[in-house]
């Protein structure tokens, strides 16, 4: 055998992500949250006046993923400094000297797994909403319908991402709680510097994570003035991977 | 056999290990011994690859550590009792650590065995008692079958009978021809289970001599060691009165 490789670090990673419990309560929370906030959004909808398009419904059933990204963002920092806080690391490392493929192996099974929960959190908002208006007059939003299919998985896909923007900003800050605070300020502090912007707001807003999730992404149709729900998913995707990049870069030179 | 050489490393303006140079021999008991904070953690996380040493290097077996390909295969450490995720079961620890270097589940079984945890393998690791950590640390430094052992103050917490375990353990280790490098600021157990010491202060290497060269030149073996380390050692109480 040539030694150990990365294959090697993704089996050990894999097995770590399943063996502690806040990974599965994470998870668990990221599609309780989503699917409380779409059967929340469907009944509130039930008796209103005038009667719900379909496109309302879908978008504002998927507004959970306001609470879900903020989940499975902790899951990727914890990831990281979940290992930092208690000496694991040097476990990890001495096992791994590579580590720069330990980094690579946590991203690819932290974020598959985020991305599976992601997808599964907003069928889940999806569902949640469409059986709560079952029997009104709202019509259906079936997902055979491109864009709102399209709504549903980007929306997935964006809550994988914000896993990755966690196990990089974890990896750069490496303490549990101000990396997550890190995490939460860069999600929420945008938004408000955006609106001060006024009407000029939108050209910042579009770079903006959660101005993205709910005007482009988690969306029939996006917002006059932003990206296309893909481009906003990208967008998402450079910014985990910027991340990361990070992460690794300062991973080399510093003790472990 | 591990070769450190000139081996230096900074924190600040605080030297902590300074111009280092030893080599550990094979088919002994190796003692690491200095007063606390005189360098021997950091020295061992510098052979480890975990710091970076500002000055010399350390080899194991010829190479860096950095170079191994099976790192757990050649080196076992235990680094502190707490190197492990409180709220993880030390079997998914250890198996997870033998996946990294692509050991089968059996060796992880086999190691829980030999350190006395197979009852309790399933709970987390954080219940665990002092002593406990420490046996799961040891299990990890086993866990590759390894030529080469670190362990950093392996006996911290054990109770007795834990103590003579780990006496009779390292010493059968060096007996099998492995090279056992065992740090501690404890004389007199040292005594027992070194035959070789590295006695270290400030970072600097003081004495590198054998327990019975130790004990003949000075009445007993604590009186050598404060002579040898009286230079050297950073915090000192004085008399309560």
């Amino acid at each position: 055998m040539n030694g150990y490789g990365f294959r090697h670090a993704v089996r050990m990673e894999r097995i770590k992500l399943a063996s502690v419990r806040s990974t599965w309560w994470l998870a668990i929370a990221a599609v309780v949250a989503m699917a409380a906030a779409g059967a929340g959004v469907g009944l509130g909808y039930r008796s209103h006046t005038p009667v719900a398009t379909a496109a309302q419904i879908l978008n504002n059933s998927l507004g959970g993923a306001i609470l879900a990204q903020l989940l499975l963002g902790a899951l990727g920092v914890l990831v990281v400094t979940g290992e930092y806080g208690t000496g694991m690391i040097r476990s990890t490392f001495a096992a791994v000297p590579r580590r720069r493929t330990v980094l690579v192996a946590k991203a690819v099974v932290c974020g598959g797994a985020a991305l599976t929960v992601g997808l599964v959190a907003s069928f889940a908002g999806y569902l949640g909403g469409q059986l709560a208006i079952r029997g009104t007059a709202i019509p259906a939003a079936p997902l055979g319908n491109g864009p709102i299919l399209r709504a549903v998985l980007l929306t997935g896909v964006y809550l994988g991402a914000t896993a990755l923007i966690g196990v990089g900003i974890g990896t750069i800050v490496r303490h549990s709680g101000a990396a997550i605070g890190t995490l939460f300020g860069l999600m929420f502090v945008p938004m408000i510097v955006a609106g001060l912007f006024g009407e000029d707001g939108i050209a910042v807003g579009r770079f903006v994570p959660l101005l993205m999730l709910l005007n482009s992404i988690a969306v029939t149709s996006p917002i006059p003035g932003l990206f296309a729900g893909w481009v906003s998913v990208l967008l998402m995707c450079g910014y985990a991977a910027a991340a990361i990049l990070c992460g690794g870069l300062l991973l080399r030179h510093r003790d472990a | 056999m591990i070769e450190i050489c000139e081996l230096t490393k900074r924190y600040g303006r605080r030297i902590a290990v300074d111009g280092l140079s030893v080599q550990v021999r094979p088919g002994v008991v190796t003692g690491f011994l200095g007063p606390n904070g005189s360098g021997k953690s950091t020295t061992m996380r510098m052979i480890l690859g975990l710091d970076s040493p500002d000055r010399g290097r350390a080899l194991v077996g010829g190479v860096p550590y950095a170079d191994l390909k099976w790192p757990l295969r050649t080196v076992g450490a235990l680094l502190d009792a707490g190197a492990f995720h409180p709220g993880r079961s030390a079997y998914a620890h250890l198996a997870a650590l033998a996946a990294s270097n692509d050991l089968p589940v059996s060796r992880v079984e086999q190691v829980l065995r030999v350190v006395g945890l197979s009852d309790v393998a399933g709970r987390r690791a954080g219940t665990y008692s002092l002593g406990m950590r420490q046996r799961l640390g040891v299990a990890v430094a086993l866990l590759g079958d390894p030529t080469v052992l670190l362990l950093d103050e392996p006996v911290n917490g054990l109770d007795p009978e834990g103590i003579r375990w780990i006496r009779d353990l390292l010493r059968g280790l060096a007996a099998e021809g492995r090279t056992v490098l065992v740090s501690s600021h404890l004389i007199a157990e040292m005594a027992l289970t070194a035959d070789r010491l590295v006695v270290i202060g400030r970072g600097r290497l003081l004495a590198e001599t054998t327990v019975a060269e130790l004990a003949s030149c000075d009445g007993s073996l604590e009186d050598a060691f404060f002579r040898l380390t009286s230079q050297a050692t950073d915090y000192r109480g004085v008399g309560a009165s």
